[in-house]
């Protein structure tokens, strides 16, 4: 029992100690995240990159004068803890605008709730496409939808491989099932036969007996949309049952991130994804976020960090040109952003059925000699792309 | 059958025993845990978690290949267990409660302090032991010139495998042949009858579970190698080795490598024939019909057909 | 004394709580639905349920499905869910109500696994990982939403403990504490097994088709998710009391306010999930029966330290 006091003691204690000393002449923006469970990372990443945007704009005397204190809340990827911290921000904190979350499950929560309140919702990084098909009035996405993420890719595949049949393999959630049907789409307007369209669930250890029948399949392209490392043991098991392709193609996240090539290593050579950003695009402040990050926390961000970098930068800009700083005003004033950031021009748009949604080119990009290329449109490339690309027999 | 569906089939087989090696590993430790103590044990995953970070860390800061670090892992994990058991389970078991089910909260409890104190400590970052031989394989082509069809056998997940046979046998013999094992089946099948016989089942606990957590490390260790790394890991290997310990024998050490073979080539065979996302369906269907009607699970179909019983 | 606190919970939204308060008070009522649901079964008729997300999100996808393919109000979820998931239980019941102890257990969870991975394989139905989604939540107002989780939570209250004083309650604690001498005295335990499951399992479901009114977004991951419905839901009931009235509700209590609370302590980051899970361990191993269960331990405790 006396360490059942100690430990309530010791909680009250740093809850008080803990509590920031707010000064009259700051702007508090709390930003919903997940930072613990599967997502974390991607949370983390995040997260870094808002405090380095913030940072960046107090050395240049914060937006109007007023500091930016950026502080952050785990919902550990539950909507309903998402839903509690954005309901205490609008109702307790006032907070004017909302930023943030990863998963679209959340993000649905959380505009829902936005909406609801007549509060402005910036989502940064989750990709469903519902979200903005809603009609929402006061939902804003600054990253493209799933159903665009590949245009740069399928592009690519009209222009330069032009295959006749296409395996699409995806995981078993929401953005790989979205991803999946457009790549789909996309085939069937190209006249690409879809000869397997299968999905698997994430964090599988073994995709061989998969992989047997893509390789027993024979596509032209294999195109697969997984989180994170099922990308790399994809790869990894292809290598391994030497199944040959055309041309090895991923539709962003795991296949645009480092930890890609870290652990495929060669496995990972030429294969494509879709992406929304790379560091290598001429954006002004892309190269130098990516730079700085790198130098601090090791490796290059994907797209979600840059995104959120560039959020902050959103923010600052709608706050710059709100008449006052009330959620309608500032609903007005993102409507009407017009700004180029690290992330790419970024504008609200409603068209296709999306409304405040930020149409954006995506990009191809290849890994060549253990780096990630923008191959992809031609004027965003950096190097150009390896095509055809040699059988893994011929690699050794 | 055309060569290429023969070839399909083949590889399916070969996938799916190895996947069973290594699924057999990751239910070892949880079949003699849930033998002996009967308790439901959900920070299996999280231990693993923990030795994988071991075997991490291990290479590299000091370049030990994760097959080495079983060594250092294992006992590790072993003193880790003994630790949990000694005072935070016994303590649960000692106390008369309604339902004896709450010990799981203590181990949901460990499992969340365990896999959050990774994420603190070791950030969320994915990670992998960048060794050399990961993707290394054999190839039938490559010994068999004019094969009409070329099938692979990974050596990583080859050695994973053997691992788990050597481990299997050997926690087999210790468990039938010396008197530490002895007591340790007895302390499963009655505790009350063991300790007139003068074993100190209170001992015997701790010493499994101990024994169960080292062997988790164990698997962790061998299956670092072929996956990878992060903090929140634990969950689905956890199911994993329930579904073993169930297809297998609460407590059996060679139920659990049949159990392990059977979980693998028949998830591998509903991936390539029905669909990969409806394998986890089977799993559980598999389990849940392996519990209704196999109470001694699948290894008990062979001791029938043997004995006639 | 139930009255009284009914009372006093039905005046709650007149004293303008924030509508923070009152998403958090919501949710602490439904997690005590669903708490009291699986205390009837695994508290007093002894089968402690690994699965009752499965209930859960069936009751969910019951009002999910009646919005999406009959464009009926997903409210009609909540009383329709009844007799599906009645239906499903009882179906479910029969496989793995045969099992004991840990058996069950671990069918239960198996169970809850199946419905998940399911719901996702069966595109056309469900909108397989896509989820469904409410175009338009019926109120902005918590108010109604609260009043019909507490008219839920009452009806599940009263039933409990009308079932638990009843004959039934005696044969379901006869069933708890040795089912091999409660068949021999001629209770039909098979019965009244399914029956516990039966009923535990509808007012889950009940909670689950509430849910999806509430949050208006659902999907197999959200709502048959092991480790934040079924295993929540034994540790609600075991923390609060296993086999007591107010237990669920304690617990409830405990579990959505304290973790609310622990998470938003600036400054502890992610810390707070460690800080949770010590915590649910001294519970557990100070108070093996729940604070409910254990009050007079906790109060002679909590007097030793003072003297």
């Amino acid at each position: 029992m006396k360490r059942l006091s100690f430990a309530v003691v010791f909680i009250f204690v740093l809850s008080i100690f803990a509590a920031p000393v707010l000064a009259a002449n700051t702007f508090e923006l709390v930003i919903p995240l997940p930072l613990t469970g599967k997502q974390a990372k991607f949370g983390e990443m995040m997260k870094r990159s808002y405090e380095m945007a913030a940072e960046e704009v107090n050395a240049r005397g914060g937006i109007k004068k007023k500091k930016l204190i950026l502080a952050f809340e785990d919902s550990g990827a539950k909507p309903e803890t998402a839903r509690a911290i954005v309901e205490r921000l609008i109702d307790v904190k006032k907070q004017p605008i909302i930023v943030g979350e990863y998963t679209s499950a959340c993000a649905k929560a959380v505009a829902a709730v936005a909406e609801e309140r007549k509060t402005p919702y910036l989502i940064v990084a989750s990709a469903d496409d519902e979200i903005t098909q809603q009609n929402y009035k006061y939902v804003f996405r600054q990253n493209q939808v799933n159903d665009h993420y590949a245009d740069a890719l399928v592009s690519f595949f009209r222009d330069v491989v032009k295959p006749r049949t296409i395996a699409i393999l995806y995981e078993s959630s929401a953005f790989g099932t979205s991803g999946a049907e457009a790549m789909a789409k996309d085939a069937a307007k190209l006249g690409v036969r879809v000869v397997m369209k299968e999905k698997y669930e994430a964090g599988s250890v073994d995709f061989r007996p998969l992989l047997s029948k893509v390789k027993a399949a024979r596509p032209d392209v294999v195109y697969m949309v997984s989180y994170v490392m099922d990308a790399s043991l994809l790869m990894k098991q292809i290598k391994e049952l030497r199944v040959d392709a055309k041309l090895f193609a991923g539709g962003a996240a795991g296949f645009a991130i480092p930890e890609f090539i870290e652990n495929a290593k060669d496995a990972a050579e030429y294969v494509v994804s879709a992406t929304l950003w790379t560091e290598q695009l001429k954006y002004p402040g892309a190269g130098e976020y990516a730079e700085k990050y790198k130098a601090r926390y090791g490796a290059y961000p994907s797209y979600h960090g840059a995104s959120a970098y560039s959020a902050i930068f959103v923010v600052k800009n709608a706050l710059e040109r709100a008449k006052s700083w009330t959620p309608d005003a500032i609903r007005d004033s993102l409507k009407a952003t017009n700004l180029m950031t690290a992330f790419g021009p970024i504008r609200f748009e409603n068209r296709e059925g999306y409304r405040n949604q930020n149409f954006m080119d995506t990009l191809a990009i290849q890994v060549q000699s253990g780096r990630f290329e923008t191959i992809w449109p031609l004027n965003h490339a950096s190097k150009r792309y390896i095509y055809p690309i040699p059988t893994w027999r011929q690699r050794r | 059958m055309t060569s290429a569906q023969i070839e399909v089939l083949l590889q399916t087989l070969i996938s799916g025993i190895l996947l069973g090696g290594l699924y057999a590993l990751i239910g070892l430790g949880m079949t003699l845990i849930m033998g002996v103590m009967k308790i439901i044990n959900l920070a299996h995953g999280e231990l693993m978690m923990v030795a994988m970070y071991i075997a991490y860390w291990m290479f590299v800061l000091f370049h030990v290949d994760p097959y080495l670090s079983v060594f250092i892992a294992a006992p590790v994990m072993f003193f880790l267990g003994v630790m949990i058991q000694k005072f935070l389970i016994n303590p649960v078991l000692r106390v008369e409660s309604i339902l004896p089910e709450n010990q799981v909260i203590l181990t949901v409890g460990i499992g969340m302090v365990l896999s959050n104190l990774a994420t603190m400590f070791f950030t969320s970052d994915y990670r992998s032991t960048p060794v050399g031989y990961a993707t290394d394989a054999l190839y039938l082509s490559d010994y068999w010139k004019s094969s009409p069809i070329e099938l692979s056998l990974s050596v990583p997940w080859s050695v994973s495998f053997v691992f788990a046979v050597i481990i299997t046998i050997a926690l087999w013999f210790f468990l039938s042949k010396t008197d530490t094992g002895k007591s340790i089946r007895a302390t499963a099948q009655d505790p009350e009858a063991a300790l007139l016989m003068g074993v100190n089942i209170k001992l015997m606990r701790v010493i499994t579970f101990g024994l169960g957590s080292g062997l988790v490390g164990a698997a962790g260790c061998l299956l670092l190698p072929i996956y990878y790394l992060f903090p929140a890991l634990g969950g689905q290997f956890t199911l994993i080795a329930f579904v073993i310990t169930i297809l297998g024998r609460l407590g059996s050490a060679m139920g659990a490598i049949i159990g392990g073979l059977v979980l693998g080539v028949f998830e591998s065979l509903t991936a390539t024939y029905i669909g990969m996302g409806w394998a986890p369906v089977g799993r559980f269907v598999m389990f849940i019909a392996c519990l209704v009607f196999l109470p001694g699970g699948v290894a008990s179909l062979l001791r029938k057909k043997r004995f006639g019983a | 004394m139930p009255f009284v606190i009914l009372a006093i919970l039905a005046a709650l939204p007149l004293t303008g709580l924030s509508s923070y308060a009152m998403h958090l008070v919501i949710l602490v009522v439904m997690w005590s639905v669903v708490g009291m649901a699986w205390n009837l079964l695994g508290g007093y008729c002894g089968q402690v349920s690994f699965g009752h997300a499965a209930y859960f999100g069936v009751g969910a996808y019951t009002a999910g499905i009646l919005y999406t393919k009959m464009a009926i109000s997903p409210w009609w979820g909540v009383p329709l869910s009844i007799p599906v998931v009645a239906l499903f239980s009882f179906f479910l019941g029969y496989i793995v109500l045969r099992l004991r102890g840990p058996f069950f257990a671990l069918a239960t969870l198996a169970s809850g696994e199946v419905m998940r991975v399911t719901a996702e394989n069966l595109v056309d139905f469900t909108g397989g990982t896509l989820g469904i989604m409410i175009q338009e939540r019926t109120w902005v107002e918590k108010t109604w939403y609260y009043y019909i989780i507490l008219l839920v939570a009452t009806v599940t209250f009263v039933l409990v403990k009308k079932l638990a004083e009843s004959k039934l309650g005696y044969y379901f604690v006869a069933i708890r504490e040795d089912q091999d001498a409660a068949e021999s005295m001629g209770i039909n335990t098979t019965l009244y097994k399914t029956l516990a499951l039966c009923i535990s399992g509808c007012l889950t479901g009940a909670a689950g088709a509430f849910y999806m009114n509430y949050m208006g977004y659902i999907d197999p991951n959200v709502v048959f998710a092991l480790h934040d419905i079924s295993i929540i839901t034994i540790m609600i009931v075991m923390v609060g009391g296993v086999a007591t009235y107010w237990g669920p509700v304690v617990g409830a209590v405990i579990m959505v306010l304290l973790a609310e609370w622990i998470r938003s302590i600036p400054g502890l980051g992610t810390a707070h999930y460690t800080f949770f899970g010590i915590l649910l361990i001294i519970i557990i191993i100070f108070l093996p029966n729940g604070i409910v269960g254990d009050f007079p331990k906790l109060k002679r405790l909590l007097k030793l330290q003072k003297a």
